[in-house]
């Protein structure tokens, strides 16, 4: 379904959300980060790329799995804690970020279905807005199956057009957004159905970076895991771990028990995110880690990404937003790597 | 609804039977679940053991899937969630979830010669093998356990192995000499060098120290075992136990899902990263 949203209608069409929780990007401290909108007319479409992703808001950084406590016969018991069900749209998505859901998608279904995922992500709406220019200079969303103007994983996405939006929607889940608000859309007309089609042929040529001959970086990569490469790519790492938790398809967390009191005892079992690049994110209790240095650890994370991925779900585990190069400290630069590795041996 | 996989089922400790003493000691635990103990798993396969309020961790079934009355592990004190589960007394709760991972396939065994070749603590998940073929002994051809440790106080299952020598062949090994001891006195591979045993018809399984795993190995090919009839078990640090985590990953195959369970052929195929 296609629609065109004239610019002041927007916070109409807002107002009429009020069954769901709305998420949008939010400028605090000089940071743009996906905050619950308290009144719509704070939303502020003219956001660069927020910081953490809105893998967030599915996948929170802490999260309670369940709760244990002694009954009063004395017996542990538990009770699980699921999300509470109330739906939620989520603006401003970017269409590399909303491509991640795919892949994390596809890392929670399976044998074991995560709930606590799948719980959230069933009831929330994802609506982007096109890249007209790149929000990072990092973007390099075309190298890896992407586009400025993707809908992969969007239930709709918006471009900005000047005075209007153009209003596409891709899925049943969108499509349900116009239901309480249809006299705010009109149909679009043929020059608006081109100017899109410029506008989205015009946003490819914008993303500067690019990453050479990516399909040949898998089966590369298979062959360096020896390599000398590692140790010299890793060397100025600082071990922060940002590269990871600000990753849209980065998914790797870890469970811990919290004790709010011992006797009786009484606390609960948390996820919280994690990343490969924690020393002891591998060790063993007996002191042993597989992956022992950085160097090891840079090779995980690129592996995964690029060639273990991409071999189980035949996909990158990366869309390409460049967060964990405009964010690391040292200037690490995943593009840089990969067209090294490209070119390697 | 789906099932929530990280949720543990409650089970009581109904046994707990000391090993090994020390620093390193060695207690097995034997649980039943509070709520319909019944559990269906393969010999090979783990669990989660949660202690409440500590954490929890992956531990192979020591006990063979042909008893149903109770579920059992073999845990040596290292960290957090292994002392505190040797803190834990009989009557107290736990949580277990799985099973989890790949098991031995033992039904494509069958007619086989069985060599078990255990060091340490690594004599638990070959141990629910060797009951589960020892109740379907016709079906198999001749069994054979070399067992070692540091010491004979090191050693699992004592009582239990001592009932083994009237139905297989048992070698057991200490790593140096100690008054009374009648059996070989060595490194458990140079035990399996000096008794050679036989690769025709047969399968080796070997658990225990990385590095008596890796002697194991060239001993077994110097005796003739072809790699893919030389089975081990691999660990690895695990938290969701169900390949979501992301951390016991060796190359595309997480441990906790597709493993443990390998033949030295697949591990082979692998990333060196164990």
């Amino acid at each position: 379904m296609e629609k065109i949203l004239p610019k002041k209608s927007f916070l109409e069409w807002m107002k009429r959300l009020a069954a769901y929780d709305i998420f949008a990007p939010a400028l605090q401290d000089e940071i743009w980060n996906y905050e619950l909108v308290r009144s719509p007319a704070a939303i502020d479409m003219n956001f660069l790329l927020p910081v953490v992703p809105p893998k967030k808001i599915i996948f929170p950084q802490v999260e309670t799995l369940f709760e244990f406590r002694t009954s009063e016969s004395g017996m542990p018991e538990i009770r699980d804690i699921l999300p509470e069900s109330k739906p939620a749209v989520i603006f401003g998505v970017r269409p590399c970020d909303a491509r991640a859901f795919i892949f994390l998608d596809a890392v929670f279904d399976g044998d074991f279905k995560d709930v606590y995922y799948f719980q959230r992500r069933n009831q929330t709406v994802l609506v982007g807005l096109m890249c007209v220019t790149p929000p990072s200079s990092g973007c390099f969303c075309l190298s890896v199956g992407g586009a400025p103007h993707s809908r992969d994983g969007l239930d709709i996405l918006m471009t900005d057009m000047g005075e209007t939006y153009f209003i596409e929607a891709a899925t049943e889940k969108g499509n349900k957004l116009f239901e309480s608000a249809k006299h705010l859309f009109k149909e679009p007309k043929t020059l608006d159905i081109q100017e899109l089609k410029n506008i989205k042929s015009e946003s490819e040529k914008k993303i500067a970076r690019q990453i050479k001959n990516i399909e040949n970086v898998s089966e590369k990569l298979k062959k360096m895991f020896d390599s000398p490469f590692w140790d010299e790519e890793s060397r100025s790492c600082l071990k922060c771990g940002i590269c990871t938790y600000l990753c849209p398809t980065c998914h790797c967390f870890d469970m811990n028990d919290e004790v709010e009191s011992p006797f009786p005892l009484k606390g609960k079992r948390v996820r919280t995110w994690d990343t490969c690049q924690f020393p002891d994110f591998t060790m063993h209790t007996s002191g042993h880690n597989p992956r022992p240095d950085k160097a090891a650890r840079l090779r995980q994370r690129i592996m995964h990404k690029f060639q273990y991925f991409v071999e189980n779900y035949q996909r990158y585990l990366c869309t390409g937003c460049g967060r964990c190069i405009t964010k690391c400290p040292v200037g690490i630069d995943i593009v840089d790597i990969l067209n090294k590795v490209e070119t390697h041996g | 609804m789906d099932k929530n996989p990280y949720l543990p089922r409650t089970a009581k400790i109904v046994d707990i039977e000391d090993e090994v003493g020390g620093p390193r000691a060695i207690k097995t635990f034997r649980t039943q679940f509070v709520v319909n103990n019944s559990f269906s798993f393969l010999s090979g396969q783990c669990a989660m053991v949660s202690v409440f309020g500590k954490g929890e961790a992956m531990f192979s079934i020591s006990s063979t899937p042909l008893v149903k009355d109770y579920l059992q592990f073999s845990v040596m004190k290292m960290g957090k969630v292994t002392s505190a589960l040797h803190d834990l007394q009989v009557g107290d709760i736990v949580g277990i979830r799985g099973p989890y991972g790949n098991n031995f396939p033992l039904d494509s065994w069958r007619g086989k010669n069985l060599v078990f070749i255990a060091g340490g603590i690594g004599l638990a998940p070959l141990w629910s093998v060797i009951q589960t073929v020892l109740r379907k002994r016709d079906e198999y051809g001749r069994l054979t356990l070399f067992y070692g440790a540091r010491t004979s106080d090191d050693l699992v299952f004592k009582r239990e192995i001592e009932e083994l020598k009237s139905q297989m062949t048992v070698l057991l090994s200490v790593d140096a000499a100690e008054p009374g001891w009648t059996e070989f006195i060595g490194f458990v591979p140079n035990n399996v060098l000096d008794k050679k045993p036989s690769p025709d018809n047969a399968i080796a399984m070997t658990c225990g120290p990385p590095i008596m795993i890796k002697f194991t190995i060239n001993n077994l090919r110097e005796l003739g075992f072809r790699d893919e009839h030389v089975y081990t078990t691999v660990e690895n640090k695990m938290k969701c136990g169900v390949g979501k985590c992301g951390r016991c990953n060796i190359g595309v195959h997480y441990v906790c899902k597709n493993g443990p369970v390998y033949s030295w052929a697949e591990l082979n195929r692998l990333p060196p990263e164990f």
